[in-house]
């Protein structure tokens, strides 16, 4: 079992810690239950995660994770609270957001174009992802014909195109068989080494001592354990 | 905006390419507009009648073109709008904006319709002859520009698939069997019923071979335009984050 990481790189030679990729501070979210009720998912929930940092966040079914995931993404408003970001954003959605009858190159096209890259730096990096989530094969395959783990590859490889600085993963190997999901955690690490921040909610005890620091969110807040 | 435009004709092409590869699409695409076409000179006479209208011969078959168009805009509107929100999001969310998705999702169904209104003309000129060519292809662009609007619109409020084509269905029979050459004129509120009217007066003039007045090209210019406008809000509204 790999160790727990050190709290942030910078903090080992004495330095000051880096300054934080990302800063979330006491969001509240509620959803409308009936026309008069509202129910409060996130109460107050902050947290804050550095550059090359694999920071968790646990909570039981219902908590409110992907609520917060999606806020910080800007996939939602929130009620109050703030979100400071710095850099660039990689975001992999707990369910792929994909559309049904584009293949899997032209996904790659689309998020190029999104994302403002050259056309030579998205193919040198398209070919890079499809190599270490060995899926080239399905290029040309439209996303309705692809299983759920391969589904769930092009949806991490999406938001991986870019290179961003800090990278939200909603518990981004749903349907991967044993070897990607070890071959994740290897991408993952080998970002985190080169700076990246990784900010990914994760159900499974096992993981937790491959990340730097861990967030429960109960009761609509962040606990950091 | 022509910047809007260029940065917008990628995801445009590839939401177009997207729709057209659905085997129900292309089907509805290559056979509603024969039928229509010629379900519209067998029984819209009579129909027509029987409801207070007066269309028949050559001008039932070119209504039937229109309205084969608008139905199946209507569709592509409904479902550019119900199928794809979260996945629009998320690529406007990565850098393309919210505007630009919605763009390219407009000029996308343009392309669509543009492509419709050439199949039904070719269905209406297989059957007779289409004296006003380019007066015939303007109101059936104007009738799938219509109900682009309205399928995007009853897609802005109808997730459920079934539910929202039923919906977009239902304001259909009820515009084209109340509007020009169906029925009597309607006045006040019964011009909100009837929403391609004056893309319907378009197409009834060319079908009969007359010009129309510059007061229906107007009118139908100025229904084409807030359609354009719905889609084009529904669109970005799609895109834009969650409330």
């Amino acid at each position: 079992m790999a160790k727990r990481q050190p709290q942030a790189t910078a903090q080992s030679d004495g330095a000051p810690p880096a300054a934080p990729v990302l800063v979330v501070d006491q969001l509240r979210k509620s959803f409308r239950k009936r026309f008069t009720q509202r129910v409060a998912v996130l109460n107050g929930a902050s947290l804050i995660v550095r550059p090359g940092e694999i920071v968790g966040l646990v909570g039981e079914n219902g908590s409110g994770k992907s609520t917060l995931m999606k806020i910080v993404a800007g996939m939602m408003h929130s009620d109050s609270g703030s979100v400071d970001l710095s850099g660039r954003l990689g975001y992999c959605p707990q369910v792929p957001e994909l559309w049904d009858k584009l293949t899997v190159r032209e996904h790659f096209q689309l998020f190029a174009a999104a994302y403002n890259l050259e056309p030579a730096v998205a193919e040198e990096r398209q070919a890079a992802l499809l190599d270490e989530l060995n899926f080239g094969r399905y290029l040309e395959y439209l996303t309705v014909n692809l299983s759920g783990g391969t589904r769930q590859k092009l949806n991490l490889a999406l938001s991986l195109l870019h290179d961003p600085d800090l990278l939200l993963l909603d518990e981004p190997y749903a349907g991967f068989d044993w070897e990607t999901y070890l071959r994740f955690w290897e991408m993952s690490e080998a970002r985190r080494d080169k700076s990246m921040a990784i900010l990914i909610v994760s159900h499974l005890i096992g993981e937790q001592s491959r990340l730097s620091r861990l967030y429960t969110l109960k009761d609509g807040r962040c606990i950091e354990s | 905006m022509h910047r809007e435009l260029t940065l917008s004709r990628r995801p445009a092409l590839l939401f177009a390419r997207e729709h057209l590869r659905s085997a129900l699409t292309l089907a509805l695409l290559i056979t509603l507009p024969p039928i229509f076409v010629i379900a519209a000179s067998a029984v819209l006479s009579p129909f027509a009648t029987a409801l207070g209208g007066n269309v028949a011969g050559q001008q039932a078959s070119a209504l039937g073109a229109g309205w084969a168009v608008a139905f199946l805009a209507g569709a592509l509107g409904y479902f550019q709008t119900a199928s794809s929100r979260d996945a629009d999001r998320r690529l406007a969310r990565a850098g393309l904006g919210a505007f630009r998705t919605a763009t390219g999702r407009l000029l996308s169904s343009l392309v669509i319709c543009v492509l419709l209104t050439l199949v039904a003309a070719t269905a209406l000129w297989l059957k007779q002859p289409i004296p006003h060519l380019a007066h015939t292809l303007l109101a059936m662009l104007a009738y799938a520009a219509i109900y682009l609007g309205i399928g995007t619109a009853v897609g802005a409020v109808v997730t459920d698939e079934l539910a929202g084509s039923l919906a977009v269905v239902f304001v259909f029979i009820l515009d084209v069997f109340a509007g020009p050459g169906m029925a009597p004129p309607a006045h006040g509120l019964g011009q909100l019923l009837t929403p391609s009217r004056y893309a319907g007066e378009l197409l009834l003039e060319a079908g009969a071979g007359t010009s129309s007045s510059a007061a229906d090209w107007r009118q139908a210019a100025i229904s084409v335009l807030v359609a354009l406008a719905a889609a084009l809000t529904v669109f970005w509204l799609s895109a834009r984050r969650r409330t």
